[in-house]
């Protein structure tokens, strides 16, 4: 990586919102994304949450991160769709009603059975890009701070589990490549050969990935690690991002909660697909504009200097 | 009264038959600079351990014998104590990081001890400032370079106010720049704030002339124990020892009143020497003149990589305006251009994070160019696979533990014969190989017990099966002692001889100098220099040998290598005696 690249590169990291704020801000955030996405079965809910979630990643600039993440979550979304439409034989609008076929009876695809599979999709969704901004804007340091105290040695495996599971997978790549520069094929012959090639390649890195817990380990006791109670440095203060992020979370959670009595949130699928009023939209517009508001903040940091002092 | 103070200490791994520290004697006094030396495997990185507390707790094994630090029995002293006393920074930075950023890395150790987050900061502000950490401080660890995540773990350490501090050599993964920069803060806390420093360090140059006392180690003893540099010298010459450092083995000989173990001394003698300074001489002329190991391919190029006397048929690798950026759009590669021919042996050189290994990557076919290309033989390297290339191109990556997992170092040579379908006439290929490496009495042996050298060679035997005209090798002589790269040098040059191409990536001066044909020098992903080594070592700053800059501006003749440091410093004496 050239020097100043690199140092550009930190610079701009430097200058994210996202890094200032709190871990239990994001935490708070994303577990009210997540139980509203498990509670609600409306669409037009699942997708203002979808939405919502994609706007604030799209502001932390993680597209490129969520890609990846998103291709999964579409390969799962078909899959559920598939399995849904040719296991659910329930719905009244019939797309599709195949020959009988032995040990099968009659394959009958509906309407109905589609988009209760594309909502159940859309929740998963909601959760793999949660996830994705789980892994990007909370530091494993911060859930090591944020546990502290009795919960510390869970959080530091977590803590070290992430920061090593990257260095794990260099360490495949690396030893592939190596062992390539020793003529090892690991390219074109049947899946039996290819994994009696890969065994070395996990002999090396498990080997080597035994030394470093080793090292670390070694490290850990020279500095102190286990000597009892232990203190904790939390340097990052609660400042007014987090303070609206958290307000705004509590909007939503009143607004759900209004919603929920109302019946609002629940979406009959079946026989037909229940009709949708204008409460509905304006319902799931208002929840999708709070749970945005980390968006907007950010956007409003990266356009007004003046903000970030406050923010 | 001895501060830290070792008795009869023998200690033996679990499991182990022989010990690894065999009834050590030591005192050491407060404030002392303790430099260990010793061969791989000597107890050197045990007997540091020890004094840390490390065993047998971490480690288990049977610990005889005993420690006192401040006349406290270390077995009797609290761990939370302990560990204020006694600090301790090992090799590899990256297997000592445990968090994710900066500032949590430098306050895990203040955690752990339980300390006030007033206190906290204040130390945190104290050691950021004091190595120049401040900048960093939010920073991803992982994003730092080699220097600067060893300079977090030092900063760590020292966030622990510990009195004794000691380093494992500390500096052997890092470029020379860094590498001073972690011994000056070192010297500095050692003279400055009266630290008690122990120091392990492989390169000797960087840190000889700095101990008050030079601890050299066998099969777990204490073989010298020389609080005068000079009689340290004078033992180590009588015994030829590899354990000196390039400027007093150079003058070692010369039967000087005053050996000089530093840079400025050697000059200072060599300006004001008089007939008087070398008595008695003993240089030989023959066995000086005739030392045989500068390394000259013969042939002459000019900046713009072009060769005037090279044979176009002995071309071997042509990169063209080779540039790379990574996934996440860093540019590690832009417009280089280099020639490879047969014999050549060409050392790549430049701070971290300068492209090299990317380079290497490109030329391997282990990463395709995003502009430009790269010609083995005539043909794009893309255009075959990369284990295509293995009989024709040999690698040997930064980490020779990557290579190893057969359960002989025999079978680590046989596993890339079969991998090339070569013949199998395995008992001559294999003993041949085997022999030519020094790897005869090792040939049943399990490879990763052996030493770290030894290791090294394994894997490069491995590589070396496939009968590669180009030999490309990323940082070999990391963790080596003197010996091990000097038998590396010697085995590099006699494939050299053979007619094989090498490439060498390394930041090691001293081996560069005195085993590689050419240097390169690259910088922010650009090749920028290229020349004979004599032509680029001896005009360099940092990147020179020791006694390189000895010479430099005393004589118009290039000086790199200790054979020509040694017929010029002859030259001198004759010169003086006249």
């Amino acid at each position: 990586m050239g020097i100043k690249t690199k140092e550009r590169h930190r610079q701009s990291e430097e200058e994210k919102m996202r890094h200032r704020l709190q871990p239990a801000t994001v935490l708070l955030y994303l577990t009210v994304v997540v139980f509203l996405s498990l509670f609600f079965t409306h669409p037009f809910y699942l997708l203002a949450l979808f939405l919502a979630v994609a706007i604030v990643i799209f502001s932390f600039d993680l597209i490129r991160e969520w890609s990846s993440y998103l291709k999964i979550g579409l390969c799962f979304l078909v899959v559920i769709m598939f399995v849904n439409v040719f296991l659910v034989r329930e719905g009244a609008t019939v797309l599709f009603l195949s020959p009988a076929i032995p040990g099968l009876g009659r394959i009958r695809i509906t309407f109905e059975a589609l988009c209760y599979g594309a909502g159940m999709g859309l929740r998963l969704l909601v959760i793999i890009s949660a996830f994705c901004l789980f892994m990007y804007v909370v530091h494993p340091d911060g859930i090591i701070r944020l546990l502290g105290g009795r919960s510390y040695k869970i959080a530091l495996a977590l803590g070290l589990s992430l920061r090593l599971f990257p260095l794990m997978r260099a360490d495949f790549l690396r030893i592939m490549q190596v062992q390539q520069c020793r003529g090892v094929n690991f390219h074109g012959q049947g899946w039996r050969e290819r994994t009696v090639k890969t065994i070395p390649v996990i002999k090396v890195l498990l080997l080597s990935s035994l030394e470093r817990a080793f090292q670390l380990a070694e490290s850990l006791q020279a500095r102190g690690y286990g000597l009892g109670k232990r203190t904790s440095f939390m340097r990052n203060r609660w400042r007014i991002g987090d303070k609206l992020i958290v307000v705004a979370i509590c909007l939503v959670l009143c607004l759900s909660m209004w919603l929920v009595m109302r019946g609002q949130t629940e979406f009959h699928y079946y026989p037909r697909l229940q009709s949708v009023g204008s409460g509905d939209f304006f319902g799931a517009v208002f929840l999708g504009i709070f749970l945005m508001i980390p968006a907007f903040l950010n956007w409003g940091w990266k356009k007004w200097p003046t903000l970030r002092s406050r923010i | 009264m001895a501060y830290i103070k070792v008795e009869n200490l023998t200690y033996y791994y679990p499991e182990a038959e022989k010990p690894a520290l065999d009834n050590v004697n030591l005192q050491l006094n407060r404030g002392e600079f303790v430099l260990v030396l010793g061969r791989s495997g000597c107890g050197k990185s045990t007997l540091v351990r020890a004094i840390a507390g490390l065993l047998p707790d971490f480690y288990g094994g049977k610990l005889g014998g005993s420690i006192y630090l401040d006349n406290q029995e270390i077995r009797t002293i609290k761990r939370e104590v302990l560990v204020q006393k006694v600090g301790m920074v090992f090799q590899d930075p990256e297997s000592q990081l445990i968090m994710s950023n900066v500032e949590q890395e430098l306050v895990l150790g203040m955690e752990n001890l339980g300390l006030s987050v007033g206190l906290m900061q204040r130390r945190l502000m104290e050691v950021g400032a004091a190595l120049v950490l401040h900048p960093y401080l939010q920073d991803d660890v992982t994003e730092l370079s080699g220097g600067l995540k060893q300079k977090v773990v030092l900063a760590s350490i020292l966030a622990m106010q510990p009195e004794i501090l000691i380093l494992d050599e500390p500096t052997s993964q890092l470029d020379p720049v860094a590498g001073e920069e972690i011994l000056t803060i070192v010297r500095r806390l050692n003279e400055e704030q009266g630290m008690t420093v122990i120091l392990i360090e492989q390169r000797l140059e960087r840190c000889f002339h700095l101990a008050d006392r030079i601890l050299l180690m066998e099969q777990g003893r204490i073989v010298q124990n020389q609080t005068d540099a000079g009689a340290f010298v004078q033992w180590a010459t009588k015994e030829k020892s590899p354990f000196l450092p390039p400027i007093p083995k150079l003058f070692a000989g010369s039967s000087c009143a005053r050996i000089p173990l530093t840079v400025k001394e050697g000059r200072q003698l060599l300006e004001k020497s008089s007939p008087h300074t070398f008595q008695n001489s003993s240089y030989n002329l023959s066995e000086t003149c005739n030392t045989g190991d500068t390394n000259d391919s013969g042939k002459t190029r000019n900046a713009l990589d072009t060769c005037d006397t090279c044979d176009p048929c002995d071309l071997l690798l042509q990169v063209k305006n080779v540039g790379y950026i990574y996934e996440n759009g860093v540019e590690a590669l832009k417009g280089n251009n280099l020639k490879l021919y047969k014999g050549d042996f060409l050392v790549l050189m430049g701070e971290n994070a300068a492209g090299k290994t990317t380079l290497l990557k490109n030329i391997r076919g282990l990463l395709h160019p995003t502009t430009g290309t790269v010609h083995f033989l005539g043909q794009e390297i893309r255009e075959k696979s990369v284990e295509e290339w293995a009989g024709e191109i040999g690698y040997l990556s930064q980490n020779p533990n990557d290579y190893l997992f057969l359960p002989t170092v025999r079978d680590e040579i046989v596993f890339t014969l079969k991998n090339l379908q070569l013949p199998q006439e395995e008992e001559t290929s294999v003993d041949i190989l085997l022999e030519k490496l020094g790897l005869h009495g090792l040939a049943q042996s399990y490879a990763r017990d052996l030493s770290s050298g030894e290791r090294q060679r394994v894997a490069l035997a491995s590589i070396l099966a496939a009968d590669p005209q180009l030999i490309i090798l990323d940082e070999p002589t990391r963790g080596l002692d003197y010996d091990m790269k000097a038998q590396l040098g010697e085995i590099l040059q006699k494939l050299q001889q053979e007619g094989r191409a090498i490439l060498l990536v390394t930041h090691d001066v001293e081996f560069a100098a005195e085993y590689a044909a050419e240097i390169a020098l690259m910088t922010q992903g650009t090749i920028i220099a290229r020349g004979n080594k004599e032509e680029i070592l001896s005009d360099s700053i940092f990147y020179t040998p020791q006694v390189a800059k000895l010479f430099q501006n005393l004589i118009d003749e290039p000086v790199i290598t200790l054979a020509q440091g040694k017929l010029m410093l002859m030259k001198k004496i004759f010169q003086n005696s006249l």
